[in-house]
């Protein structure tokens, strides 16, 4: 049976560049995707705004995935569509993956995994949402798979929960295509969602954004009548007595996206709970040997560009990976983080540029990041605008720091513009 | 006691609790309570206070709710003439589990069945919305017909599933004490049970036994009460394979189909009248749960009121099952209030923990709503018996409500007035448990009030067993690989949180009582029950249902006909 | 003076644009892009439009399409009009022009994707 050096689960933009990058090592790579097509979630995602990092364009999500994909194909890079994997074991150095498609159910032995499983929406049930069962609550994701890939309406009146990027792109395309969104409801006190799109879904349209409101309640025997509104305090509770009706036909819900990790569970492999994803090193492997993670699957991004940028790391070093005893340091990080991504380094790799992606916890007009290593400071970034939707890039030579196998790497972001 | 003395005694307590407001007559074996009050809890007091211990003697609430609008039993929004003239021998009232498993043992029998359902599925109501625990019947006092019936019930469940090819699973149930000071009283307790009720499995065993076999559960445990017999099963799907069953051994099985009145002559019930045509069965079943007191005023029968009694359970990740591998719950000496009775977490055949239910009075016969207040009182009192439990891990959780008398027992036997009416009503808890062995008595009961063994032949061709769909995932490999090669949609997975796939979904549309709408088929195959809750699924699972029976995407429901998902294609819909 | 948020990249620059005599100053623009935003938005707010039209393959009822550059904010439900209009007879592919400078606007509405493409 053929061992292959690297196996992608997952055919969306992370597995995508991750099958490249390996393959360009010189690895013989198989990726398994459980769709019929290539591209996860960018196939629905027709709005534009994907490439601008990576191709300095504003392509939309299938162009941006299809541009990969050319180049997946031109490679030859050997994949299995409708593909579902089952289970894997591992024996020795090398992982049996099972799989399962039209054909029956095959064993694959590969000597690496890189997890490019992607995530997963919340629901209403996760957000405490109460009431009847009524048709016409969906996730943005899934009313969005009905307008961009069946054509079909499923909304008419609607409110959306949430100011995650997808429901305030849903409002948007719903508006459209004629549908009448009626507002989107946030329960926190700023939104979710990122800036740019506050203005270019909801402003462009005069779509109302209501901060710290939620839904409590929807109405409905057969399809959604109507749902409840009700104001929320700092604990994130509705406040009784601010309750009221809006009627409508639809609740989308944007109310947040999970990293899929439940095969990296079956493997062992320890999640962050700050990520719900992997703790990973700066190549991207987990702290399962030969077990690599890359795009939503290790964190939540908001640009496809990022997620690609995970997979060429993580498919690269997948190509190139050895056995060997692992000198791992960790980056801790306070309570003014998120997270941070990678949560460790390793230590006998190449760590002249080193990209570290995180988020701040709070909204801070101006911000200084800070890295420390044994308490000195090797590197500091002023920031404006630092606000926990928005996922902030970048670059450390973490060569010249020198590191040892007992450093200690602290990350934090103090308040302000003065370094201290 | 005579009849007048009776009353005067329940009317002096009434009186001194509710003055005027309410009065109460005996009236044979009927004890009437009547009067207005303004809250519905008031109600069940008073006529809760008129129970009395006498045989077959049963409490009628005609108590006004004042100022209450009670909602009309919901039925199907059209009407045709599908059933019109129809003389079936028995029809079966009510496509719960007492009738699909009335109608499936009523098949060994040549007699023609009809089985009206006012749903859109078998199962809506209370026996698809309750934990699946097969009971071992230890909390049941002597000489009531659930004690009688669960004991028989609970034997029947191996043979009963095998049979119907329903997933079951014996897992145990632990009711754990914190307090060693219990100890004598709960021994002399499971004696009783053991040796004066015939609950044989009961047993003692230690805190650190129950600790062995249950880590996770609450440390201070000192002991447990165990049922090795207690046992689980999907409760939906045991009464869509019973109906499935009773269905190939040749009844009828008409959905959407609601009783609204009866004419009767004689004594008896000549024409049925639905929503789909009048009917004219020579027997009538009243399985109708919620409903059984509305029918039985129809077949002008009514000796028997239903109180409402409303319980929420949550459903957890299947990646918390791992917490409680049985039924465990934790015995509190505090007086039970309505929110924290009962209850207890249990692990299902599909490996989720189900947490609940709790207990909540109501006049609102189909209001399954959920409210926070049922989540979070019954993860107060469940974290008591396993700390780890966390409201993080919820998926989902839904309402049923019981169907309960205020004698809190079953009323299953003839008509008092109407000749040909059989009640199967006032099934609560532990209906499910108990429904194996209600079937069989009742279908015999049915035989001989249609005129015997003399009359009626036995149906020879009758086959108990009934071939579910392929829970493919759960195949070893190489039958799996088997499987798909002769039908490859096996191996299309759709669902991926329960890895369902295409071939099963096909197999649930060609079943023999296919409901083609998007929860017909989460009811028999799974896609959508997983954690993402249909999120990547159910798009597809809607294409698949329009492919099979041709309809349009936006003519594919999610349950009955109101259910719209999409209302058709972008560009040519008008808001 | 007008506040206003940069939507040209994700950073979202909150940008403050003043018009004087004739001029307009930009401030808080983290780029060169952002003055040039600035400016339109002031004289005449431009957007891309992206959307689906109608195919006639079951298997691929819609194919995702936008505008290949902006088109003026306010003219955004003409076009989609237009969009709407489109039923696709022939299995186009990414860059297939489908409506030749629409509405006179300068651009021309594109397909996104080669789905329909590559699935023969």
């Amino acid at each position: 049976m053929t061992v292959y050096d690297v196996l992608v689960i997952g055919g969306g933009p992370g597995g995508l560049a991750a099958a490249i990058a390996a393959k360009k090592e010189g690895a013989r790579v198989l990726l398994i995707e459980r769709e019929a097509r290539l591209g996860g979630v960018l196939k629905q995602c027709i709005h534009d705004g994907f490439g601008l990092l990576k191709f300095g364009e504003r392509l939309s999500g299938p162009e941006y995935a299809e541009r990969y994909e050319e180049e997946f194909h031109e490679l030859s890079i050997e994949y299995k569509l409708q593909t579902f994997v089952t289970s894997v074991r591992k024996t020795e150095d090398i992982f049996h993956v099972y799989a399962v498609n039209d054909k029956g159910i095959r064993e694959y032995q590969t000597k690496t995994m890189i997890l490019a499983t992607g995530c997963r929406e919340r629901t209403a049930k996760q957000v405490f949402i109460h009431g009847t069962r009524p048709a016409g609550v969906f996730t943005a994701g899934t009313a969005q798979y009905f307008v961009n890939i069946m054509g079909q309406m499923p909304a008419r009146r609607c409110v959306i929960l949430g100011s995650g990027d997808i429901g305030l792109i849903m409002a948007r395309r719903l508006t459209l295509e004629g549908a009448k969104v009626l507002g989107v409801y946030e329960a926190k006190p700023a939104p979710s969602g990122l800036a740019r799109n506050l203005v270019q879904c909801l402003e462009d349209y005069d779509i109302p954004l209501y901060l710290s409101h939620t839904v409590t309640r929807v109405f409905g025997a057969g399809r959604l009548t109507g749902v409840e509104i009700a104001g929320v305090e700092g604990n994130m509770k509705p406040v009784p007595g601010t309750e009221r009706q809006v009627e409508c036909d639809t609740l989308i819900l944007s109310v947040g996206l999970i990293p899929e990790n439940e095969m990296a569970e079956s493997l062992g492999v320890p999640l962050d709970p700050a990520t719900k994803g992997p703790f990973c090193d700066n190549q991207f492997m987990t702290e399962a040997e030969g077990v690599f993670s890359c795009g939503n699957s290790v964190h939540v991004h908001d640009l496809a560009d990022y997620v690609s940028e995970s997979g060429e790391t993580a498919g690269k070093a997948a190509a190139s990976y050895k056995k060997k005893k692992r000198n791992r340091i960790p980056i801790q990080t306070d309570a003014s983080l998120q997270y941070l991504v990678p949560q460790r380094l390793d230590a006998d790799s190449d760590l002249s540029s080193v990209i570290l992606y995180f988020r701040s916890r709070e909204i801070l007009e101006e911000g200084i990041l800070t890295v420390t290593v044994d308490g000195r400071t090797v590197f500091a970034k002023k920031y404006r605008n630092l606000k926990p939707p928005e996922m902030k890039r970048l670059k450390i030579d973490f060569e010249r720091a020198g590191l040892t196998g007992e450093s200690r790497i602290r990350v934090c972001i103090a308040k302000g513009g003065d370094t201290r | 006691m005579t009849r007048k003395r009776l009353e005067g005694r329940l009317r002096k307590k009434l009186n001194r609790r509710f003055g005027e407001a309410v009065n109460v007559t005996v009236e044979g074996k009927i004890v009437r309570v009547s009067g207005t009050l303004s809250c519905w809890d008031d109600i069940i007091e008073a006529c809760s206070m008129c129970v009395t211990r006498i045989p077959g003697v049963h409490v009628v609430n005609d108590i006004i709710l004042e100022g209450a609008d009670i909602p009309r039993m919901r039925i199907p929004g059209f009407t045709d003439h599908a059933l019109e003239g129809r003389t079936p021998d028995v029809l079966i009232i009510g496509g719960g589990i007492s009738g699909s498993s009335i109608a499936r043992e009523l098949g060994r029998w040549k007699v023609d069945v009809l089985l009206a359902e006012k749903e859109a599925d078998l199962a809506l109501q209370a026996s698809g919305r309750n934990d699946g625990e097969v009971h071992p019947g230890v909390d049941l006092g002597r000489g009531t017909l659930k004690q009688r019936y669960v004991v028989r019930g609970n034997r029947m469940f191996d043979k009963v599933c095998k049979e119907l090819d329903v997933p079951f699973r014996r897992c145990g149930q632990y009711v754990g004490f914190t307090g060693k000071a219990a100890l004598p009283v709960v021994r002399l307790y499971v004696w009783h049970r053991k040796y004066i009720c015939g609950i044989k499995d009961t047993r003692i065993i230690s805190g650190r036994e129950l600790k062995k076999r249950e880590p996770k559960l609450n440390p201070r445990f000192q002991f447990a009460m165990y049922n090795p017999s207690a046992g689980c099963v999907c409760p939906y799907g045991l009464t869509i394979a019973y109906a499935e069953n009773a269905a190939e051994n040749g009844a009828q099985i008409s959905l959407n189909t609601a009783v609204l009145d009866m004419e009767l002559q004689n004594g008896r019930i000549k024409a049925v009248k639905t929503n789909r045509g009048t009917v004219y069965p020579k027997l009538v079943i009243n399985a109708a749960g919620v409903f059984a007191e509305d029918v039985a005023a129809m077949a002008q029968d009514r000796f028997y009121s239903i109180h409402p009694r409303r319980g929420t359970n949550s459903i957890l990740d299947k990646k918390a099952g791992s917490l409680v591998k049985s039924i465990s719950s934790i015995k509190t000496l505090a007086k039970n209030t309505s929110h924290t009775k009962g209850g207890g977490i249990l692990h299902t055949v599909h490996h989720n923990l189900l947490v609940g239910p709790d207990a909540v009075e109501t006049y609102e016969k189909e209001n399954f709503a959920t409210n926070q207040s049922s989540v979070d009182a019954v993860f107060k009192k469940q974290k008591q018996t396993a700390e780890e439990l966390s409201e993080k891990d919820i998926i989902t959780y839904f309402t049923g409500v019981r169907a309960a008398t205020f004698e809190e027992d079953f009323i299953i036997g003839r008509g008092r007035r109407t000749r040909n009416l059989i009640h199967c009503a006032g099934i609560q808890s532990p209906g499910l448990t108990t429904a194996p062995a209600v079937a069989e008595d009742v279908a015999k009961l049915a035989v001989h009030m249609l005129g015997g063994e003399g009359k009626i032949e036995r149906n020879t061709e009758f086959s108990p067993v009934r071939k579910g769909i392929p829970r493919v995932r759960e195949l070893p490999l190489k039958e799996r690989d088997r499987l798909i090669r002769e039908n490859p949609d096996y191996g299309i997975i759709v669902c991926r949180c329960e890895e369902i796939s295409k071939g099963e979904i096909i197999d649930a549309l060609k079943s023999p009582i296919p409901v083609p709408t998007v929860d017909g088929i989460k009811k028999r195959v799974r896609p959508g029950m997983g954690r993402c809750q249909g999120g990547f699924c159910m798009p597809l699972v809607t294409q698949i249902i329009s492919e099979y029976t041709g309809k349009a995407i936006e003519d594919v429901k999610k349950s009955g006909e109101d259910g719209v998902i999409s209302f058709g294609r972008t560009k040519e819909v008008q808001p | 003076m007008k506040e206003m948020t940069c939507i040209v990249c994700p950073n979202g620059c909150v940008l403050k644009a003043e018009e004087k005599e004739g001029e307009i100053r930009v401030a808080g623009n983290g780029c060169r892009r952002g003055i040039d935003f600035a400016v339109s938005e002031l004289r005449c707010p431009m957007r891309t439009v992206c959307s689906t039209v109608r195919t006639v393959f079951p298997e691929m009822p819609v194919v995702p399409v936008r505008v290949s550059c902006e088109i003026p904010k306010d003219r955004i439900f003409d076009v989609m009009k237009e969009i709407d209009r489109v039923v696709l007879k022939n299995r186009a592919g990414r860059g297939d022009v489908l409506l030749r400078n629409v509405l006179g606007l300068g651009a021309d509405v594109i397909v996104t994707s080669s789905m329909l493409k590559n699935a023969v």
